[in-house]
This record gives structure tokens, C-alpha cells and sequence, in this order.
């Protein structure tokens, strides 16, 4: 059974077939004036933007353009403050998800947002399960499961559990969900993310076949090449407001860029020369849950990058570091053998750590700011028990201006930020502890142009002052063009070294592949 | 089916019940008062003012102790379990020529061991704080009843049983101790950094661990606090009573944890403070003495008190999604 049969299951008794009156070509949803308020911050000022039925249109912006907001007034997840949306020419209200989703309105988030306990095939017909006589057809929903995930040649089965697949085949997961649905204009908010090469080529792949078969797709995107390899149209959003559409043939990268952040390019990899002193972390054959027998160094005023595929080992090798997991093997710290028991011992001997995931590891969302920023160096901030209210709101303002975090005030809860600057809370945590070696997990993932350059400059800084920095990376420009020393991980082991720019993209990537 | 997009912009009937939002918990409270002093005649004097305190005071406690709980996103059900065991632990020990003071300590020690084991199970072994406090809920009762045999200890000791009954400035003495317990709970939770890694704890488990929190020792901290309390309104329940026995202070822990989400401590964690579950537990005493002095069926208090549990929380709710 093919995805496109599954997906037309139910044509003939949704709304769908409105949408599918309308002609590839033209105008399928039209917002005009569009615009939302939250309280005195305007998120969305008025926008008018047109989407044209069957095109691929991307929508670039730094974090906190309206992006998001843009995509939650078109999923019915918040309704507007003024403007109009017009769906095949009327206006309608989508004034709840279920509407929208009615209306054959779909978004796949950047995290996924399924039920890990279930099978794959339990999600994928989550809500329009396969029914005879009011029961389940377990056997029939897992048979049709396997045959679309086959037809889309994801080679995934469908009868484990959702929480046994990588990040990035549960973002195909929800992909092909968001396909099945007989889906109109599907959304689609930074997919690869969290993917890898190969699983965005396989995302790829399914878009152009939704494409082709006349779905608008709206594709949210940070990676500029994406954007030039996919899309038919771009819009560009800049402080909350629509600052212009271009046919992709009639632009280049170096206008979208000029556009979103109204500031001449910059070299985006900042990179300075700076003296590389002592070792500061000496690795020698450490073990642990998903790495093995790694061996590495890092030095003052070095940057030491870990590349390859999700899954290779190299966030779990920073949590072995870090004290998170017991590990076997030797740390020397400073030139001394350090065992670092638990997380508290790393941060004491002065190692930071900006975790992978923001939302499970970096931030406590539903707290403020000045909390999640105080939180590692409270004991520093206290006197005798109590803590002293004038250091707490000094450390906690001073990180929130040096790294220009957009934000009222230091009591707004971090759930509230945007990706960027939840990022920047995530780093800022660490500023003030005085640490040695930093690792940075994917520091700039799901963050925008402008705040990726802020982070770079900001390590320059704190090698300046004689740190250390391990960045762990899937994106390869990004540790090929920073990092002194370049690592490759492989199913947990460190399979290649090289010094800057010593290797090809492509011999690097090959080693993290393994071809 | 179409709504333009004027019908589903900011409906005007908001203002009105924004009014209800500013409306707060001490608002409600001095509210209920002005309320019974007008409609009965007994509810301003000073022999039911103290009533009142008395009252409320055991459960102001609970709540405070079942708060810090809370924020971690935990429960700790066997609060009023620990109070009824530990009237028997006081009373026999009493018994038994044990000093007042050491009895007393003795006491808080078995609090504070409960705790222990509270975290224990939660930390150590995985279990989820509703089952391991499930537990000993139901087996601590047992214990008890198993100690007195299924009867009562009588306490002859009076200055002892004098205690709750005394006042102290005009103010009835169980007062002034939830007073002693919500000073340092206030410095504790809002003003020391213990406090402030039970809410980072109580938001992401994970995140906190990451940055330097020893989040067991924190998760021990919150239930040992709570059980201490508890057997601390153990000691001051068997001093009002005057007897040890197991089966009081039946349903004790519901109250606490209503008291302390009228106060404004959300369930799902990392949302709470020292003055809430106060003030909620008092609202709670207000209403039950209120209904008293009207003569409402208790049947029907409890009806009230589920309903006000309702519109509370739903207004509050209400208020932080219009905040957030």
C-alpha cells in the first residue's frame, strides 16, 4: 500500500477536497494584514503574505522574527489579534488546531511531538485508528504502517516503539503521520535539526513527493543551503515583521542573509588567532555507555571539535567527562589524575557543560531566566544560608546584557524566550562559574545566523581568557571552520583526528559515515 | 462554520473577570471573615477567633511540609498517617516515664526517619513518590494500632496537654507555632538556595542535575521536611487530644494538599510558596467553622470545600494562562 493511497482513506468525507480545487499555481492561503499582540510585545506585526498552491516556500528569520508565532496562527495553536486569513479564497478562522488540521493544515515540529511509548504504527494512525466493529486493527494498522514507511524507502520498522528510534527517525515518523493525513500545506519547522545527512536526504526525498503531489509546503529553515535546494520561494521575517518574498532563482544567499539581520555579512566563523598554552584536560582511553576507549587533549585558548552522526558517541563521551555516567580510564586535570565522580566534582574542578537538548538538560522552562542563570553559582551568590538578593540580580543581569539576551526583565520565565535566546540562557549559566574547559553540545542548533555569530565571538572570548572548548557539532561547516582540532567520532569510538583544515569535507564526513 | 476574524478578537466580557483574578487569597480570606461576622452573631468573639486558629493551625503545617514536596513535583501522602502514629509513639512513650522533652524528640526523629524512607524509596529504589507514601500511609496506621492494640493511650501528663490548650499573648499557642515553623520554612524556601533547587528540581530533574544540584539529596530534604512536620503535628495533636491513637487525623493529608493547592502550589511542580497553603489551609478552617456556626449539615462542608477547591484552582488557572 502506497503513501498516497493511506492518505486519500478519507477524501471523500473531509473538507479536503476543498483544497484540492485549487489549481497548482495559485493562491491556496493568503494572509493579509496578519498580526498578533501579547500584551504591549508585538510578535507578528502586520503581515501579508501569499502561498501558492503546490509551491515549496521557505521562511528564514533570526530567532524571535515571528517565525514561530507565524506558524502557531496557522496551526490554530494561538488565534490573532487582527488581520485575515484566507483559505482557497475565504476567510476562515482557524481558530483551533483542529481546525486547521480539518482544513488539511499540518506541522512537523522540530521536536517531536508523538507518544514514545507506542509503536511506530500506533502513531502513525494515532486519532484515525483502523476500526472494525469498534475495535482496533492492530495487525491491519501495523501491515499498512510498514507498507507506507517501505513506499517511502524510510527502512523503518513499524512495530517498535517510537522511544527505541533516533531523534531523527521520529522527525520522519511524524513526517510521514503528518503525510498519511491527507495533508494539504504542511509545516515544516527546522526538520533537520536534529537529522543526520542520509535522514535528510530521506526528507528530503518524501517532500518533493508531497510536492508533487500538489501539498504546499511552508519549510522553516536556519540552513540557507536547504533553503536553496528545496524551495521555490523564500519569505524573509525580521523583528516580527515580513520584510520581503523572493523567487529562489532570482536571489542569493548573501540578500536573505543582508535581509533577516539588516547588518552587513560578517564573516560568520569568527575565528582569531590565539595562543594555545597549557593542557588544561588530558583523556587518556576512557570508557563509558556509548563511547569507548577516547583518548584526547585540550588545551588553553583551543578548540577542540567532535564531529559525526547522531547516536556516534560524542554527547555521551562529554557526559562521561562531566561526571554524569561512570566511566573507566584516566582523566588528568591540570597535568593531575582527577577522578570525577559525579557532576558536582567536573563543575568544581572547572568544567561547564551546555548540554545537547535545552528543553531536557539545559533549562528548567517553567522558572525565569535569573534563576536558570544563577543556578550553577548560587553557592557563590549566598551568605551563610540566605542568598544575597543584590549579587543574584547583578550575575544574573550582567549575562542577560553581555550576551544581549531579548528580554524584559530577568523574572520572565524561559519557556516564554525564543530558541536563541533560551540558547543563550543555556550558555550564560556558565559565564559566571569561572570555568576552564567548556563543552559546548550543539550550541547552535535550531539558533538563527545572527546569534550563531554572537556565540562564535563569545568563545573567542573565553579562550582569550585562557579557556578551553569542546564543541561537539552535527553540522560540519561549523567544526571544520572553528575547531584547532578536529575529532571523528564512529559508533562510540574516536576513529580520526585532524588538525585545522588538515581534511576534506569529505574525507571527514567519510570517516564519520565509515565508507 | 466561517467566523470572521472580528468575532474571535479579545472578547470584551474579559475585563469583568479580571476582577475576580485580582481577587486574592487574603482578599477571599478577610472576605469569608466580614462575611461570618455579619451573618452570626458568635463568629467575632474571642472564644471562637481562637477556635478558629486552633483549627487551622494543625493543617497550616501540613501544608507548608507537604508544599515543599510538591515543588518538586512529588505528593506525600501518609502526612496525616504520620500525625496518628506518632499521638501513639508520644502517648507511650509518655507512658512509659519518658521525659516530656525526649519524648518529643523521639518523635521528631521517627519523622525525620520516615522522611529517610520516603527518599529512600523514591531515590534509590525508583518508586514513585504517590506509591512508597501510599505505603506507608496504610502501614503506619497498622503499626500503630498494632502498638495500642486497637485502643487508645491516655496521656495524664498536664502540663503537656495544658500546652494546646494555653494562650500566649492572647493568642492561642498552636498559632504561635505555625508561626515558629512558617519563619524559617519563609527563609528556607524563598530566601536560601535549597529553596531554590527545590524548584529547579521540581522543573527539570535533569537540568538541575547538570548544573552542580545534588538533586537526591534535595528529593530527601523535601519529604524528611514533610514528614518532620508531620510528626511534629503529631506531638501538638496529642497534646489537644490528650490521647495516642492511631486512627486520628484520618484523611489529614488530603486537607494538606488542598490546602496548599488553594494556595497556589501547582501539582505539576516548581510553583508554590510559604504564604499559600497558610492562607489556604486557614480558608479552609473558616469555611468548616463558618458552616459550624450556621449549622450546615457537615455532610455538606465537604461538598463546599470540594466546590471551592474547584473554583480556586480554576481561577488561578485561568490567571496564569492569561500570564504566563
Amino acid at each position: 500500500m502506497s503513501l498516497e493511497e493511506v492518505s486519500h482513506r478519507h477524501d471523500d468525507s473531509a473538507k479536503l477536497t476543498e483544497a484540492n480545487r485549487i489549481p497548482a499555481g495559485a493562491p491556496i492561503l493568503e494572509l493579509k494584514g496578519l498580526q498578533k499582540n501579547y500584551g504591549y510585545v508585538q510578535a507578528l506585526k502586520p503581515a501579508t503574505v501569499t502561498f501558492l498552491a503546490g509551491e515549496i516556500h521557505a521562511i528564514v528569520g533570526e530567532n524571535g522574527a515571528g517565525k514561530s508565532t507565524l506558524i502557531k496562527l496557522l496551526t490554530g495553536v494561538i488565534t490573532r489579534t487582527a488581520g485575515e486569513i484566507l483559505w482557497c479564497g475565504h476567510p476562515v478562522a482557524l481558530a483551533t488546531p483542529n481546525e486547521a488540521i480539518a482544513r488539511g493544515i499540518n506541522a512537523v515540529h522540530q521536536e517531536v511531538v508523538l507518544c514514545p511509548h507506542l509503536t511506530v504504527a500506533a502513531n502513525l494512525f494515532l486519532g484515525d485508528e483502523v476500526n472494525q466493529y469498534g475495535l482496533m486493527r492492530k495487525k491491519e494498522m501495523e501491515r499498512m504502517a510498514q507498507a507506507v514507511l517501505d513506499d517511502l524507502g524510510f527502512g523503518l520498522p513499524a512495530h517498535v516503539l517510537l522511544s527505541d528510534l533516533t531523534i531523527g527517525q521520529q522527525q520522519l515518523v511524524a513526517t510521514a503521520r503528518a503525510a498519511m493525513r491527507g495533508t494539504q500545506f504542511l509545516i515544516f519547522d527546522e526538520p533537520t535539526a536534529y537529522l543526520t545527512r542520509q535522514e535528510s536526504a530521506q526528507l528530503f526525498k518524501l517532500i518533493r513527493r508531497l510536492q508533487g503531489e500538489g501539498v504546499t509546503i511552508v519549510y522553516i529553515s536556519h540552513r540557507m543551503e536547504e533553503v536553496f535546494e528545496l524551495a521555490d520561494r523564500v519569505s524573509v521575517l525580521r523583528d516580527g515583521t515580513h520584510v520581503g518574498t523572493r523567487t529562489i532563482g532570482e536571489t542569493n544567499e548573501a540578500e536573505l542573509i543582508a535581509l533577516m539581520i539588516n547588518r552587513s555579512i560578517e564573516q560568520i566563523y569568527h575565528k582569531e588567532e590565539i595562543p594555545i598554552g597549557e593542557t588544561i584536560v588530558d583523556v587518556r582511553g576512557l570508557s563509558g555507555p556509548g563511547f569507548e576507549n577516547v583518548s584526547l587533549s585540550v588545551k588553553a585558548g583551543q578548540i577542540v571539535g567532535l564531529y559525526g552522526l547522531i547516536g556516534a558517541g560524542r554527547s555521551e563521551f562529554a557526559l562521561g567527562l562531566y561526571g554524569r555516567e561512570k566511566t573507566t580510564g584516566e582523566i588528568h586535570w591540570m597535568g593531575k589524575k582527577v577522578d570525577i565522580k559525579d557532576e558536582r566534582t567536573a563543575m568544581e574542578l572547572g568544567i561547564a557543560l551546555a548540554p545537547e537538548s535545552r528543553r531536557d538538560q539545559g533549562l528548567c522552562l517553567n522558572l525565569p531566566i535569573g534563576l536558570n542563570i544563577n543556578l550553577p553559582v548560587f553557592k557563590r551568590l549566598s551568605k551563610g544560608p540566605v542568598i544575597s538578593h543584590s549579587e543574584e540580580s547583578q550575575n544574573a543581569d550582567q549575562q542577560i546584557r553581555d550576551l544581549a539576551i531579548k528580554t524584559p526583565s530577568r523574572r520572565v520565565l524561559v519557556s516564554a524566550m525564543s530558541g536563541g535566546n533560551q540558547q543563550k540562557v543555556v550558555i550564560g549559566k556558565w559565564l559566571s562559574h569561572g570555568a576552564r574547559l567548556f563543552i559546548f553540545d550543539e550550541p547552535t542548533v535550531g539558533v538563527d545566523v545572527g546569534t550563531k555569530a554572537e556565540i562564535y565571538r563569545l568563545f573567542a572570548k573565553l579562550l582569550k581568557q585562557g579557556a578551553g572548548i569542546i564543541l561537539i557539532s552535527s553540522y560540519l561547516p561549523e567544526v571544520y571552520e572553528l575547531a584547532d582540532r578536529l575529532h571523528v567520532f564512529r559508533r562510540g569510538q574516536l576513529v580520526a583526528s585532524h588538525d585545522f583544515h588538515a581534511a576534506t569535507h569529505e574525507e571527514v564526513l567519510g570517516e564519520a559515515i565509515g565508507v | 462554520m466561517t467566523v470572521t476574524p472580528t468575532e474571535i478578537a479579545a472578547p470584551p466580557a474579559r475585563r469583568k473577570v479580571n476582577i475576580l483574578f485580582g481577587l486574592t487569597l487574603i482578599g477571599l480570606l478577610a472576605f469569608l471573615w466580614i462575611l461570618l461576622g455579619f451573618v452570626t452573631a458568635s463568629f467575632w468573639t474571642p472564644l471562637n477567633i481562637s477556635n478558629l486558629l486552633r483549627q487551622g493551625a494543625m493543617t497550616a503545617i501540613l501544608a507548608l511540609g507537604q508544599t515543599f514536596v510538591i515543588i518538586t513535583a512529588g505528593i506525600d501522602l501518609s502526612v496525616g498517617a504520620i500525625v496518628g502514629f506518632c499521638t501513639v509513639i508520644l502517648a507511650w512513650l509518655l507512658q512509659a516515664g519518658v521525659p516530656v522533652w525526649a519524648s518529643i524528640l523521639i518523635t521528631l526523629l521517627i519523622g525525620v526517619g520516615i522522611g529517610v524512607f520516603h527518599g529512600f524509596g523514591i531515590v534509590k529504589m525508583g518508586l514513585p513518590p504517590f506509591i512508597i507514601t501510599l505505603a506507608t500511609l496504610t502501614s503506619l496506621r497498622g503499626i500503630g494500632l498494632l502498638i495500642t492494640n486497637g485502643s487508645t493511650i491516655n496521656i495524664v501528663n498536664e502540663p503537656f496537654t495544658n500546652f494546646a490548650r494555653a494562650d500566649f499573648l492572647g493568642v492561642p499557642s498552636l498559632f504561635w507555632m505555625v508561626i515558629l515553623v512558617a519563619v524559617p520554612s519563609y527563609v528556607f524556601l524563598h530566601l536560601s538556595r535549597w529553596g531554590r533547587y527545590l524548584f529547579a528540581v521540581g522543573s527539570n530533574r535533569e537540568a538541575a542535575r547538570l548544573s552542580g544540584v545534588r538533586v537526591n539529596g534535595i528529593i530527601y530534604l523535601a519529604y524528611i521536611l514533610s514528614a518532620t512536620f508531620a510528626a511534629f503535628v503529631g506531638v501538638l495533636l496529642a497534646s489537644r487530644i490528650a490521647i495516642g491513637n492511631a486512627t486520628q487525623a484520618d484523611g489529614w493529608e488530603l486537607q494538606a494538599i488542598a490546602s496548599s493547592v488553594i494556595g497556589g502550589t501547582s501539582l505539576f511542580g516548581a510553583v508554590g510558596s510559604v504564604h499559600g497553603p497558610l492562607i489556604g489551609a486557614f480558608i479552609l478552617a473558616t469555611i468548616n467553622n463558618g458552616a459550624n456556626l450556621l449549622n450546615v449539615n457537615s455532610f455538606w462542608q465537604r461538598i463546599i470545600t470540594g466546590l471551592l477547591i474547584i473554583v480556586i484552582v480554576y481561577f488561578d488557572q485561568l490567571r496564569r494562562r492569561r500570564n504566563p
